[in-house]
């Protein structure tokens, strides 16, 4: 099956981005880098899926890495057996399957007999808009987005911080599983929809603004009958207080109030003025609307946007549809739409490491997410001594402090040594050829 | 259910549970005078869905209930021996929009029963149905209307509001779905096939001749010349030598495994670049051909987009959500516009060759502005409306 091996290896991002490729690494840097891994699974905690004997393992081992061969297609009865071999192999990068099979070890996809995947989210800075300045910045941004995400995973979709699982993927993002009963079974497509709802994709204005009859609390009383032409309307925004209506509400209010409080008024809603029912009268309107004690706070807990605007609702939903890029961007999760897709894909294991960074794949309580630090959380090595031989000078922070190595032979603590060889900047003590200076 | 709604829809559990409590031989079945009622309905259900629409009229008395109950099972193994699965598609399309026409009158008790023997879990609001998200996206995943996105509903704490109507449309998709996975029948007994294979014979005949006229998915002779932008786009760069995006290059080729191209066709195709590795292509071509036991259905057109495969989008694609849709749509209009002229052929024949060049202009030109008769054969004629 070569050509899915070399599919997935592309799919699943193994290694950092830049980091030069493992494949060039030497045979002592690969002993080292193994027997440190070994160490580390001789104690390591692990966090094992549910349902252990249903899931399919996926390895690298270290010595595979220049022929970029998975190892796929293993499956482990209990939780011993998974230990064992992890201890025994230390490989490189550990994976088990989101799916759950009746025979995880079937050599053939379709031999393996499906029975359900968890509902995955990845989340990686590769796929946010903003290019990061470095590592850091980029793991920053990418924790943004994943509280974006958590919005839509509790509030839109109900599901409970019992329900979910964050993990830390290592490398340059999180992952969130959610093995809920009711997900379980959704197909590839059903997936893409969610996928589509947590980025906003395909979201129409229209459908969220409505006008409807007046009466009732807010309106003035049924004066209209049937057959009276001007039949007394509010505009409403449906679903203020849930889902994407929530957010409309946010944007539409954010928006009034910061364009209430510029200086001139002629400066104010130039975004609205450009729509052709939008005068002077108007602002001044919502400018009172703006500045009254409940004006805000009816659009955000009422959905009421019938202020004495006429044409509120065509103004509201052009405003939208002018300002959806930026409405998205501050809303929008963007996560990884082919892996959620994926009803079979394999996804890292928390508590082993990542062998592109030797970061710890770790997992998280949500309340801890706003504090973590994945280069300072997730360094798992000790400060003994180690030789490296650097092929370039690099800079990182790791565990809290700044580190810069140079071009060259130096020591630098373990910790260090195995990122910097994980990342492919540096190699296990001096080359052969040159003779040992320290 | 009362038996008389049991004979309505026929496909929820409680009625097979029914009907197997009969203990309705198949032999009798087949062969029984008592039956003749329910298998003439039968190939009566199995011939409607050939039209498009299955009627339902109303029920008097046990003996009709009966029939209508019986006539079902012995639809099914017709369609089993048919063993076409696009009919099979066209059929349970057309169970389950004749169980929509009926549903949609039902009380919002009967709709939330119904829906539980489907596995959705409704509850009854004062003015609407609220239901779980993944219930909602399992059905409405196959609906195009932008309406239904999920993006678009009003969603709180896991739960989608939708209409009393609008839950009996999902109704509709779970019917279908129900419907179509409950086929094929394994190993359908010697009597059966030996029953059925008349009636079969002819309704497989009529619907060869549809599929042949309208285009279907069933392509005769690939026509490169109608496909959508993105595959001819991506079939230029190939053989400019121009090398494609992983993703593009598994849609080309889906694509043109499913409008029945050979693997060796294809693998000619991409042989044009000096770095062809013969051995690689072959094997990638036949794992998407399904060699490594995996069929694959090119993507949908929203998934082009995401990968950014969608390249010189025209017209036509506003239409359809699939690459697919608009080939099959291309030879549906072609093949459409040939019998047009072949008509005129006709009739000029008849008329003499008066007029010769006018009447050909005014046939190119007539795309558009078909007759009603035409448009409701084109209905009929149109695959099931399922979307990838
Ligand atoms: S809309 Fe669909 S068929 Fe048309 S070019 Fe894009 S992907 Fe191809």
């Amino acid at each position: 099956m070569g050509y899915t091996i070399i599919k997935k290896l592309a799919e699943t991002k193994q290694t950092p981005k830049n980091s030069p490729n493992s494949e060039t690494m030497d045979k002592r840097t690969i002993r080292f880098l193994k027997s440190r891994f070994q160490q580390y699974y001789k104690t390591a905690e692990i966090s094992l899926p549910d349902h252990l004997p249903n899931r399919e393992w996926a390895f690298i081992l270290f010595d595979d890495l220049e022929d970029k061969i998975m190892r796929r297609h293993k499956s482990f009865g209990s939780p011993g057996e998974a230990l064992d071999y992890l201890y025994g192999m230390a490989p490189a990068h550990v994976y088990n399957s989101t799916a759950y099979y009746e025979y995880p070890n079937a050599k053939k996809m379709n031999e393996k007999n499906w029975h359900g995947a968890e509902l995955i989210f990845d989340l990686d800075a590769d796929h946010l808009p903003d290019a990061p300045r470095n590592y850091a910045e980029m793991l920053e941004n990418v924790k943004k987005e994943t509280f974006k995400l958590m919005d839509f995973i509790l509030d839109d979709f109900g599901f409970t911080e019992n329900d979910i699982e964050l993990v830390f993927s290592g490398g340059r993002g999180y992952h969130i599983h959610i093995p809920h009963p009711k997900v379980l079974t959704l197909g590839g497509s059903e997936r893409r929809e969610i996928v589509n709802y947590v980025s906003g994709r395909d979201l129409d204005f229209k459908y969220f603004f409505r006008d409807v009859a007046m009466d009732g609390e807010y309106g003035t009383g049924s004066k209209a009958f049937k057959g009276m032409k001007n039949v007394p309307t509010k505009c409403m925004l449906l679903g203020h207080d849930s889902g994407w209506g929530k957010r409309i509400a946010r944007y539409l209010a954010d928006y009034l109030k910061s364009e209430s409080g510029k200086k001139y008024k002629k400066y104010m809603f130039p975004e609205l003025r450009r729509h052709e029912k939008v005068g002077s009268t108007t602002v001044n309107k919502l400018l009172r609307i703006a500045n009254s004690e409940n004006g805000l706070n009816d659009i955000l807990e009422h959905g009421r946007l019938d202020f004495d605007v006429r044409n509120f609702k065509e103004i509201a939903s052009y405003f939208m549809q002018e300002s959806s890029e930026n409405f998205l961007q501050r809303f929008g999760a963007s996560v990884d739409e082919p892996v959620t897709a994926d009803t079979k894909r394999l996804i890292r294991v928390p508590g082993s490491l990542h062998g592109g960074s030797g970061m710890q794949v770790k997992k998280l309580a949500l309340s801890e997410l706003e504090s973590f630090e994945p280069l300072r959380d997730t360094v798992v090595f000790g400060e003994k001594p180690v030789k490296v031989n650097v092929s370039k000078p690099f800079t990182v922070q790791l565990k809290g402090k700044d580190l810069r190595v140079e071009e060259g032979i130096q020591e630098v603590p373990e910790y260090a040594a195995v990122y910097l060889m994980c990342r492919g900047v540096a190699e296990y003590g001096y080359r052969r050829d040159q003779p040992n200076p320290l | 259910m009362e038996t008389e709604q049991l004979a309505y829809y026929p496909f929820v559990s409680e009625a097979s549970a029914y009907v197997e409590s009969l203990g309705v031989s198949l032999d009798s079945l087949l062969n029984s005078r008592a039956y003749r009622a329910a298998r003439a309905r039968g190939i009566e259900r199995v011939k409607e869905a050939l039209e498009g629409e299955i009627g339902k009229s109303s029920l008097n008395g046990e003996a009709q209930i009966l029939s209508e109950l019986l006539s079902y099972p012995f639809a099914r193994m017709l369609v089993a021996c048919i063993d076409d699965q696009l009919f099979t598609r066209r059929y349970a399309l057309a169970e389950a929009k004749a169980a929509y026409t009926l549903l949609r009158t039902e009380s919002p008790d009967f709709l939330l029963d119904f829906g539980e023997d489907f596995g959705i879990s409704a509850e009854p609001r004062e003015t609407h149905f609220s239901m779980h998200f993944t219930d909602y996206i399992r059905f409405s995943n196959s609906l195009k209307d932008p309406a239904w996105k999920l993006t678009n509903r009003q969603l709180r704490a896991g739960k989608v509001r939708v209409t009393r109507e609008e839950f009996a449309r999902l109704l509709q998709e779970a019917v279908r779905e129900r419907i179509e996975q409950s086929f094929p029948i394994p190993e359908i007994p010697e009597e059966v096939s030996a029953f059925c294979a008349p009636h079969a014979a002819g309704i497989k005949e009529q619907f060869e001749v549809q599929k042949k006229k309208f285009g279907a998915t069933d392509f005769g002779v690939v026509e490169p010349g109608l496909f959508p932008p993105c595959i001819s786009h991506a079939l230029a760069n190939v053989q400019g030598g121009v090398n494609l995006a992983h993703s593009m290059r598994f849609a080309m080729t889906s694509f043109l495994l499913n409008v029945g191209m050979s693997v060796d066709e294809i693998l000619n195709l991409f042989n044009v670049s000096p770095d062809f590795d013969a051995e690689k292509t072959l094997y990638q071509i036949e794992h998407i051909a399904g060699a490594t036991g995996n069929e694959y259905k090119p993507p949908a057109c929203e998934t082009m987009r995401t990968y950014g495969n969608c390249v010189g989008k025209d017209g036509l694609c506003e239409k359809i959500s699939h690459p697919l849709g608009y080939y099959e749509r291309r030879v549906f209009l072609k093949n459409r516009d040939r019998e047009k002229e072949e008509e005129k052929e006709e009739e000029k024949e008849k008329a003499g060759e008066k007029k010769n060049g006018e009447a050909r202009k005014k046939g190119e030109g007539k795309v558009k502005e078909e007759g009603k008769e035409e448009r409701k054969e084109e209905k009929s004629g149109k695959s099931p409306e399922k979307a990838e």
